[in-house]
């Protein structure tokens, strides 16, 4: 769908620079440069830039910060007066443009390129300047053979009709960059995946999170609205391409239906008829609810709350579709219905015996003890079924706190009832979590130590007083927890037709 | 990180997951000045992604909860995160209050599509148009919101299976003669009035997108070798694991699949015949009202024309199997009494009706009964033309419930005598007849019933007349009361018995058997007693008893004639 535009042709060999003075004609893509934020000066990635009447602004992503915090800026926040990072030159389609200028050259071409490229680009890291770009304000990308790009295509199809080439004006058209050089530069080397090994990966294993590789940098809605709340996305998620020029995506609460305007949403609102989460009610106290949803059965709905929870999880992937996983969605009730308030998913099958794929409460919900509810739900589950469960990785940083307060309270609950020794395995079989993960949280806790005869665990002043604190809290705020009487569930079985029919 | 990676680097270490290690409290533990140790253990991975692992958000957290910052401090460190706030849309409009919890777990089965009604939904064009259209026509032929959404959604669904490559191949917008012909139950009736000019504009809006759909729509997989490298293309689907190809396995798919299709249609047939069956139901409840209708009509005209005939024939459905009516022999003034006709046994007891031609026993015997009351009924009529004016003092008076009631009731019995040695049963005595008459079924129908009139008169069925204390109040001359009274019983043998009871009063605490008979409970005869004790006087007592036990003796016989005492309930 994007024009291919093969007519700007390299006007010369770039040549690799490493830092340098940039101009804000020179900025481009993948340029490294100092940023204000939240006054101090961090140095930050540009991947995106446009214009809008005239004014550039740059979509940039502070290094060391979560992608999250990426955002729009307007020019007036970038350093100059500093020299900044160029991005390694290899990268075939860098093109930097200025707001006068509009180059488009989107290439498609299999990630295998990528992969290259990209190593290719961390071996040259320290290449040299390419002074003649930074000149030569019309230079294009070549028709590169590498890079797969991630956020081209829309933004094009977004601004043009179909087919027509890009006009000049620069007016009101975004411009469109390539961010391989980024994604590049993110990634470590040690864990590149091929694009083929990745997709084997999710295919097999049924993984839900995603590598790098797919990852596609620049948020694309601008803010959601669902229920009460107005939400700021904090990722990318592949909601049709046409949001990407509404201001509001509006999100119905309870069929997780997306409406690009209010009128069709309203339109929505007074013919849709669901008043909770199309499932089964698991388990039900006075606070929340569970519902149990078949990625199969539901998968209209399963595929809205995918897109939904991808707007907040960096790694979840939506490459392939929900039919294996189990959906156990947490919802507070009221007259108006059983809000979402937050889920997980579950893999019906999972090889490497994790319970959870990925879990997430809602922005508007967080903050407020939903999430060690979900986890608990979560081995609540797996007690049912007998097993030990453990998150799938990788985590994300809300992800690793939540498990760790959580599997630290559990453990230390246990080990605290005056026991006088302690065996690894069984605190995880009575918790039901991995051994691993007990070790993990001991570990990280540094309750694991060696005295002179051996190991042995130590109730650390620290966790103890923590533990007082959290008790002191319960107190006076009322604690909240899973009710383990209260759910009813039978472990879900599938049959072998229900696999072999999958798709 | 793998089970397998921990416990090896574990077992080097000597750190062994299954053993118990000792719990200790921090004061327990020597301060190890030398950390040596504690590096023997391994780091175990977070799990977070290593390029995210240092992010700086997360890395002050992490620092601070290792270092045990204190609790104020490390509360307020948290992770940034994007602003969640209010909305300004009008939350109670969008969501009313509809929801009511019910008392057990929700079961639902029902998909989104189920639940939203028409997938398309109006945009602010399509609301300006829809304004416009229906500014410039009547008020008849108003287009509703729903009835435009219904065409709308329509066409984007027509024309999705029509072309479903329009957008890769440019393809022009489907012309409205390919839509009408598309037309199907999923468009009603009523609205495909405004199918055209919605076409029209339908048209006009997919033009302006070059022939995409109108709906916003996920990008799914097309094949083409730009899907891997789109990050827009989601939910693909997952290859099918490849089964094995074996002759046993083909004939267990087929011979699945055909049992599948037979259920299928065994099920299909269920339901056309069921449709059937309610079409035909259905016809005839119209049938049936037209039958009535017409009546009425008639019912009408023949009041109209002043016709008069048998109504009852023409105005009424005649059952196939009309009554056998004995009123042959029954004398005419009689037909017109309440209470009179005889119910006659009109169906066998499988319900099927009787042959009318076949003359029943039952009947025969009705017959005659009939005629026996008849005979009776009659007389009593006339006799009740000779009292009138006077008042019948006999004895016995034939009618007495037609005379003044005053005559009767002046006397009022008295029940003091007769005991009843069990409390009354709660049947009725006519039931209890019945039960004690199922012994000998073939009789039941011929014991000749007499009306209730005959008895009306007659003493109570329990107690013997005689034996019925009964007080009458007259008005003597000069205004003087008297009090008649008849078959007062003396009291005496009920004073011994209470003087013998007395006797035994503080005495039968131990002993049970102290003058108390031995009952086998599961005797009938003891209850068939009983029940001849209620029916008859204590004079017959003897004689019944003898009665019945030969009857409990010889139940094949017919022998219901005496169990029953005469004036059985009817």
């Amino acid at each position: 769908m994007a024009p291919r535009e093969n007519s700007h042709e390299p006007s010369g060999t770039p040549v690799p620079v490493e830092t340098g003075f940039a101009t804000l004609a020179t900025l481009r893509v993948g340029t490294k440069a100092f940023v204000e934020k939240d006054g101090e000066k961090r140095k930050a990635e540009i991947l995106h830039m446009r214009s809008r009447r005239g004014k550039p602004s740059f979509y940039v992503h502070y290094e060391d910060f979560n992608k999250r915090l990426d955002e729009w800026i307007d020019a007036d926040r970038i350093d100059l007066s500093r020299e900044v990072e160029w991005p390694a030159p290899e990268k075939p389609e860098k093109k930097k443009s200025a707001p006068s200028q509009k180059n488009q050259a989107p290439s498609k071409s299999d990630q295998k390129n990528l992969k290259r490229s990209r190593s290719k680009a961390e071996r040259e890291a320290s290449g040299t300047p390419d002074s003649t770009s930074v000149n030569l304000p019309g230079k294009a990308q070549r028709p590169s053979k590498a890079a797969g790009k991630e956020n081209k295509e829309i933004l094009v199809t977004s601004e043009l009709p179909d087919g027509s080439t890009p006009k000049l004006e620069d007016d009101d058209i975004d411009m469109v960059d390539v961010q391989d050089a980024a994604a590049a530069a993110k990634s470590l080397p040690n864990e590149v995946y091929s694009r083929e090994d990745e997709i084997e990966k999710l295919r097999t294993s049924g993984s839900m999170t995603q590598n790098q590789t797919e990852i596609s940098r620049v948020r694309n809605l601008d803010k959601i609205q669902m229920g009460k709340f107005e939400i700021e996305p904090w990722y990318f998620s592949p909601y049709p391409t046409e949001f990407v020029d509404s201001d509001m995506v509006y999100i119905c609460e309870f069929c997780l239906g997306y409406y690009g305007d209010v009128t069709p949403f309203e339109r929505h609102r007074s013919k849709c008829t669901l008043l909770h989460p199309p499932g089964n009610e698991i388990y039900r106290d006075d606070y929340v609810s569970f519902f149990e949803i078949d990625g199969r059965r539901q998968r209209t709905w399963c595929r809205n709350l995918c897109l939904l929870s991808k707007l907040f999880l960096d790694h979840k992937t939506l490459y392939y579709d929900v039919d294996p996983f189990l959906f156990y969605c947490m919802a507070t009730r009221d007259e108006h219905g059983c809000h979402f308030v937050g889920y997980f998913s579950k893999e019906k099958e999972s090889a490497e015996g994790y319970n959870v794929a990925c879990i997430l409460t809602l922005p508007q919900y967080q903050r407020r003890g939903f999430g060690k509810l979900l986890i608990d739900f979560s081995y609540l589950l797996s007690k049912r079924e007998g097993k030990l469960g453990s998150p799938e990785k990788p985590l994300s940083d809300l992800g690793l706190l939540g498990y760790r307060a959580y599997w630290q309270e559990m453990i230390v609950d246990i080990l605290v009832d005056g026991r006088v020794e302690a065996n690894i395995e069984d605190v995880g079989a009575a918790l039901a979590m991995t051994t691993n993960d007990v070790l993990h949280t001991l570990q990280n806790l540094n309750m694991l130590r060696y005295s002179g005869k051996g190991h042995c665990i130590v109730l650390t002043d620290a966790v103890l007083e923590q533990r007082e604190r959290q008790k002191e809290k319960e107190k006076k705020k009322g604690k909240r927890s899973i009710e383990p009487d209260k759910l009813i569930w039978k472990p879900p079985i599938f049959s072998a037709a229900s696999r072999t029919w999958n798709w | 990180m793998t089970q397998r990676v921990t416990g090896q680097r574990f077992r080097q270490r000597k750190l062994s997951t299954k053993q118990n290690l000792p719990v200790l409290r921090e004061n327990e533990v020597e301060k190890l000045v030398d950390d040596d140790a504690t590096r023997h253990i391994p780091r175990v991975e977070t799990g977070v992604e290593k390029g995210e692992e240092i992010e700086h958000h997360l890395q002050a957290i992490i620092s601070a909860q290792a270092a045990g910052t204190a609790p104020s401090k490390a509360a307020q460190l948290y992770i940034p995160t994007p602003d969640a706030i209010a909305s300004k849309l009008q939350y109670d409009d969008l969501y009313p209050r509809h929801f009511t919890q019910p008392a057990t777990y929700i079961r639902f089965s029902s998909t989104v599509e189920d639940c939203i009604g028409t997938t398309y939904c109006m945009t602010s064009d399509d609301v300006a148009f829809l304004k416009g259209y229906n500014h410039k026509k009547g008020k008849s032929v108003q287009c509703s919101e729903d009835e435009f959404e219904e065409v709308m959604n329509f066409l984007e669904e027509t024309s999705t299976t029509k072309q479903p490559y329009a957008t890769v191949d440019n393809a022009p917008v489907l012309p409205y003669e390919d839509m009408e012909a598309e037309f199907d139950e999923t468009i009603r009736e009523h609205s495909r009035r405004f199918a055209k000019p919605i076409y029209e504009h339908w048209k006009n809006q997919r033009l302006l997108i070059g022939n995409r759909s109108l709906i916003p729509a996920l990008k799914f997989e097309t094949n083409l070798e730009t899907d891997d490298a789109d990050p827009y293309v989601c939910f693909r689907r997952r290859e099918v694991r490849q089964v094995r190809k074996t002759r046993g396995r083909d004939a267990q798919v087929t011979e699945k699949l055909k049992k599948l299709r037979k259920e299928l249609e065994e099920g299909r047939y269920l339901m056309a015949q069921v449709k059937r069956r309610e079409v035909l139901i259905r016809d005839q409840l119209a049938q049936d009202k037209l039958i009535f209708q017409q009546r009425s009509e008639l019912k009408e005209i023949k009041r109209k024309l002043s016709i008069k005939g048998d109504d009852e024939e023409l105005l009424i459905n005649q059952r196939p199997a009309p009554k056998p009516k004995p009123k042959i022999d029954v004398p005419a003034p009689l037909r017109g009494i309440p209470g009179m006709g005889q119910k006659a046994q009109m169906a066998r007891p499988d319900g099927r009706l009787l042959d009318p031609d076949l003359v029943s026993h039952e009947e025969q015997v009705a017959k005659r009964s009939e005629m026996i009351d008849g005979f009776v009924e009659e007389n009593l009529m006339k006799h009740q033309k000779w009292n009138v004016g006077w008042i019948d003092q006999t004895w016995r008076p034939i009618t007495p419930p037609l005379e003044q009631p005053a005559a009767k009731s002046n006397f009022r019995p008295v029940f003091t005598s007769a005991q009843l040695p069990t409390p009354p049963a709660s049947v009725s005595s006519e039931e209890a007849a019945a039960e004690q008459m199922d012994v000998d079924q073939e009789n039941k129908q011929v014991v000749p019933r007499r009306s209730a009139r005959f008895r009306y008169a007659s003493p109570p069925d329990d107690v013997p007349f005689q034996e019925q204390a009964r007080f009458r109040r007259r008005t003597g001359r000069g205004g003087r009361f008297m009090v008649d009274r008849r078959g007062l019983k003396r009291q005496k043998l009920e004073s011994i018995d209470e003087r013998v009871a007395d006797r035994f009063r503080y005495a039968d605490d131990s002993s049970e058997d102290d003058g108390v008979t031995d009952v086998d409970h599961t005797d009938t005869l003891h209850i068939r007693y009983r029940i001849m004790i209620d029916r008859q006087g204590e004079k017959q007592h003897a004689q019944a008893a003898a009665q019945n036990r030969r009857s409990v003796e010889n139940h094949n016989r017919s022998a219901s004639g005496h169990l029953l005492p005469p004036s059985q309930a009817g």
